[in-house]
């Protein structure tokens, strides 16, 4: 987001050129983007002047004596394509350059002026390869790719991030700067964002988080997609997969153009299907797992010197089924099935495309403007958003005449953000914004939260400082939210109504310092607060996945969390080691979290249920992430991650349950030399290995689980790729690779399905990336 | 920039104000999966009245406690029984056993007297099949006794539901819809 935001600030920040004068000095540096490695050889042509220079073995180059005015950059380096980005000099400047890693299709840059406002807290970004290997599977997993980063998952097909123990309420998805507004509140909703729209997913805490919401307690997840390019011609990308393991194939494609005689103008479209058969196990294929989605987006970018608008719609759809073994009525019948090492035979063995029920149907909307001008050096930004997201659940029922939804969850959300960015000042950079919310919720069918609408405004400042070795950013937010609920009684012909209202307040201090090249040290200290949300105040029914009688509490008042966050990061001059350790303590006053009470189970028609009510306690949450690369020789790279964490309810001195258990991963990429027309080959093995949780919650307050946690698991991935450049104007990516190479049965702790069934076995994919280039500019050097 | 600015804050004020405006009082569209009652019918051989005995919980599931009748039958008789499940919290009442008839093939009621409960359950009625349904049955009753008796209806999620004669009560196949146990006294 920010990068993208600078991306605009330089192009857009045009200033009135005075007297030209021609004694100005550009100097840049030019990174991988995947890679974060400097590039060396890389060549920068100014088009204008027709002057050309090469990137020493720091990746850094400079052009002395220049005269002010615009120029065209063109950056290319031993790969496909070229990149070109306009560029603006008025005075003695430094661009950062991020190269899209060579296997990169799309031109694309990222001009980060280095006075820009980049988070000095703590950020963690999927890149653009680790994106490449996530293609066809969901957006979660490809953020599991960071470290620090989990799934928490229901089979195969649906699965949340969880960062840092915490997940669903307590993170912020922004989706294109759009707060995403969805039921992200039960352990089966999976986001409803199609993976192929992020061309980059970063996590953020500490100040930057304030932008989106004083309730970020576990972070804040960025999709990010590829800005709009306004450069004449036309760009295509297609990329299509298929996956032995479900039979899943995966077609996206975008397009989008910009007309040489309406430069201001450009657009984009994107679209996705996918569709997968029923998963299958090692030992045996799950009845009823099969999935489908299709999605859609459109941009629109409107573009001047002092002023830009860009419209937005996306459209997310999406089918799953849910394994039918799984289905229990009660709490005997699911104790039956814990116990059973197997599914029953009835429930395995079909290879098909078709979903029956359990399943669910999620659809989200998402229209949005943004406008941003510029008046004497301050920028405005202006963004309105409207989401529909529509959630139906379709149980197993009675009768096979029945084909309405079990559950229909509607929710519609507006929302307004209008922010303020100050020109820099001396060391001082900053900005300041409003913002509004208005939701309605409504349901039908089974009841399990109320219809309610809620208002939530609120106001935040952020304020940045930075000199020579040192950066320093703090900010504050306040929130205010009214939530008012109705619910019609079964039977009575009577409302229950509540009304809630909470004031949220956060604060943060971010510090960076750079002591000598190739050292960095942070240290974010962050207070959020968490309104609770309307399941945990008024939830009121069985849960089916859990065979629990669930119910809210309306005395539940805000979470409080303190977050201290302390990273390292080193890398030797020659960038052939570098190392990165993140240390986190997260304590949570009045953490909201289901208690079992076993002493009031509810006895209903289908039996007795053990009663689980929401509850508060101080929780704290700590954990180390670290990862370290090595690059012994040039060809080979070596990746090592760990990702540790202790999570503990402190009022009842005991674990928390459901958190990730301990976990470390290798790997090792081979890259080969470039032969010819096969460009950036490479192999990589992966190892990872998941310990036992074994920091559960003791039985003495109240049956947690129903099922130990299994045991400790170890996979290998492997995965290989090469760019066959057909034309120079045509290189096509194929990749291929296996997830669990050894079909190795296992179940994980994180994964409901754990109850029931083993998690999926091998799976080999065959992907292939076809981007097209039209652009104007390309086409008339390839005349010349 | 002056007249789009005014524009959008026009906007943001209507959407607001629909909003806000949106009525806040919604119906719940009904419940269908809700059973509130199962009623027993207990035709005794003997031509004497029959006696009706209720499982009800009129709310559905939380909120108040269901209420459960006793069944009190007589020493030494037998009676046609006719189970009949209803969901109350529409009026009228509707029956649900005409569904689970319909779909006989994937139902299956099983009867559970206690150890010394001194009932015999036998003659219930069969699916297309031929496999026992449960809908009707005959009880036979003992000499006087306290117990209790246990009557769960197993659903068959899967397609084809694969229903077999010996699938036991708690059989991997089937799912609980109905869990529900009476005291019994035979006098």
């Amino acid at each position: 987001m920010i990068s993208r935001l600078l991306l605009l600030f330089v192009l857009l920040a045009a200033r009135q050129v005075q007297a030209q004068s021609c004694s100005t000095q550009l100097t840049g540096h030019i990174t991988d983007q995947d890679t974060r490695e400097p590039l060396a050889g890389a060549s920068i042509l100014l088009q204008e002047i027709d002057w050309q220079v090469t990137t020493d073995s720091s990746g850094d180059f400079i052009f002395n004596n220049l005269c002010t005015g615009r120029y065209t950059l063109i950056v290319s380096h031993v790969s496909c394509g070229t990149i070109q980005q306009k560029i603006r000099i008025e005075k003695n400047r430094h661009v950062d350059v991020l190269m899209p890693h060579a296997r990169s299709t799309l031109s694309e840059v990222v001009v980060a002026a280095r006075t820009g406002i980049n988070n000095t807290g703590f950020k963690k970004e999927a890149g653009r390869r680790k994106l490449e290997e996530a293609r066809g599977f969901s957006i979660s997993e490809a953020l599991a790719k960071i470290n620090g980063v989990t799934l928490l998952q229901t089979g195969s097909a649906i699965a949340k991030p969880v960062i840092h123990g915490l997940h669903g309420n307590r993170l912020l998805t922004i989706n294109n700067g759009v707060r995403q507004e969805g039921q992200q509140w039960g352990n089966e909703h999976a986001p409803e964002i199609d993976a192929f729209i992020a061309d980059r997913l970063t996590i953020i805490k500490g100040v930057d988080e304030l932008r989106y919401g004083s309730d970020a307690i576990g972070g804040v997840i960025l999709v990010q997609p590829k800005p709009l390019q306004y450069q004449p011609g036309h760009l295509a990308e297609i990329n299509t997969g298929y996956f032995t393991n479900n039979r899943q194939y995966v077609a996206s494609a975008v397009w989008e153009q910009q007309f040489q005689n309406l430069p201001s103008f450009a657009y984009r479209l994107q679209g996705t299907f996918k569709k997968g058969a029923n998963a299958t196990t090692p030992h045996y294929r799950l009845n009823n797992t099969a999935s489908e989605e299709y999605n859609f987006s459109a941009t629109a970018g409107w573009r001047r010197r002092q002023f830009n608008t860009e419209l937005f719609y996306s459209r997310f759809n999406t089918e799953t089924g849910i394994f039918i073994g799984s289905h229990t009525g009660n709490l005997s019948d699911l104790q039956k099935a814990v116990e059973s090492d197997r599914p029953d035979a009835t429930f395995l063995g079909q290879n098909t495309y078709t979903i029956g029920r359990p399943y669910q149907h999620v659809t989200h909307h998402l229209a949005k403007s943004r406008t941003q001008f510029i008046i004497h050096d301050h920028r405005f930004t202006i963004q309105l958003a409207g989401q529909f997201n529509n959630r139906k659940e379709y149980d197993i029922v009675r009768s096979s005449n029945n084909k309405q939804p079990q559950l229909n969850l509607t929710i519609s959300t507006l929302s307004e953000d209008i922010s303020w960015e100050h020109p820099v000042w001396k060391n001082w950079q900053g900005t300041a914004g409003v913002s509004a919310m208005q939701q309605d919720n409504a349901y039908a069918g089974r009841y399990f939260i109320p219809n309610y609408t809620a208002n939530t405004w609120g106001a935040y400042a952020l304020e940045k400082w930075v000199r020579h070795k040192w950066e320093m950013q703090a900010g504050l937010r306040y929130d205010h939210k009214r939530i008012s609920t109705n619910r019609l009684i079964t039977g009575s012909g009577t409302f229950d109504n509540f009304d809630f209202s909470y004031n949220t307040f956060a604060a943060a201090f971010n510090t960076a310092f750079k002591p000598v090249t190739g050292w960095k040290l942070n240290a974010a200290i962050s207070l959020s607060e968490r309104a609770p949300h309307v399941n945990e105040l008024l939830s009121n029914g069985i849960h089916h996945g859990t065979a629990t009688y669930e119910e809210g509490d309306i005395t539940l008042h805000a979470e409080q969390a303190i977050n201290l966050l302390l990273g390292l990061s080193w890398h030797n001059e020659q960038h052939t080691v570098s190392a990165e350790a993140d240390l986190y303590h997260n304590t949570i006053n009045d953490f909201i979290y289901r208690q079992p009470e076993p002493g009031e189970p509810v006895l209903t028609i289908a039996g007795a249920f053990p009663k689980i009510r929401y509850r508060q306690t101080d929780a704290a949450l700590t954990g180390l992430d670290v990862s370290v690369v090595i690059k012994p020789r040039k060809q080979w790279e070596w990746v090592s991650r760990a990702s540790l964490l202790r999570a503990r309810n402190r009022l009842a001195g005991d674990w928390l349950t459901q958190m990730p258990a301990d976990r470390v991963s290798k790997e090792i990429v081979y890259h080969f030399k470039n032969i010819k027309r096969l460009s950036d080959p490479y192999v990589s093995v992966e190892w990872q290995h998941v310990f036992k949780q074994t920091r559960i919650p003791g039985e003495n307050n109240g049956k947690q689980d129903y099922k130990a946690p299994p045991a400790a698991w170890s996979l290998v991935n492997l995965n290989t790729a090469v760019t066959l450049c057909i034309t120079r104007q045509l290189p096509v990516t194929f990749n291929l690779g296996v997830k669990n190479l050894l079909n190795k049965a296992y179940r994980d702790y994180l994964n409901s399905m754990r109850y029931f069934a083993d998690e999926t076995g091998r799976n080999i994919y065959l992907r292939l990336t076809v981007p097209v280039n039209g652009s104007i500019t390309h086409a008339n050097k390839n005349k010349q | 920039m002056k007249k789009q600015f005014l524009h959008l804050s026009i906007l943001t004020l209507l959407t607001t104000a629909v909003f806000t405006a949106c009525k806040k009082e919604k119906g719940e569209s009904n419940e269908e999966e809700v059973i509130t009652t199962m009623q027993l019918t207990l035709t005794p051989h003997d031509g004497s009245t029959p006696l009706v005995y209720k499982f009800e919980d009129a709310d559905g599931p939380g909120g108040a406690a269901p209420s459960i009748d006793q069944i009190v039958l007589a020493s030494s008789e037998t009676y046609d029984v006719a189970l009949q499940l209803l969901n109350k919290t529409v009026n009228p009442a509707e029956d649900i056993t005409e569904e689970i008839e319909e779909e006989a093939d994937a139902h299956r009621f099983y009867f559970e007297p206690a150890a010394g409960s001194n009932i015999t359950i036998s003659g219930l009625d069969k699916d297309g099949n031929g496999v026992d349904l449960g809908v009707n049955s005959t009880w036979t009753t003992g000499a006087a006794a306290t117990g209790s008796i246990t009557i769960t209806l197993r659903h068959y999620p899967a397609e084809p539901p694969n229903k077999a004669a010996g699938d036991a009560v708690n059989s991997q196949k089937s799912g609980t819809d109905i869990e529900a146990t009476f005291t019994t006294k035979i006098q």
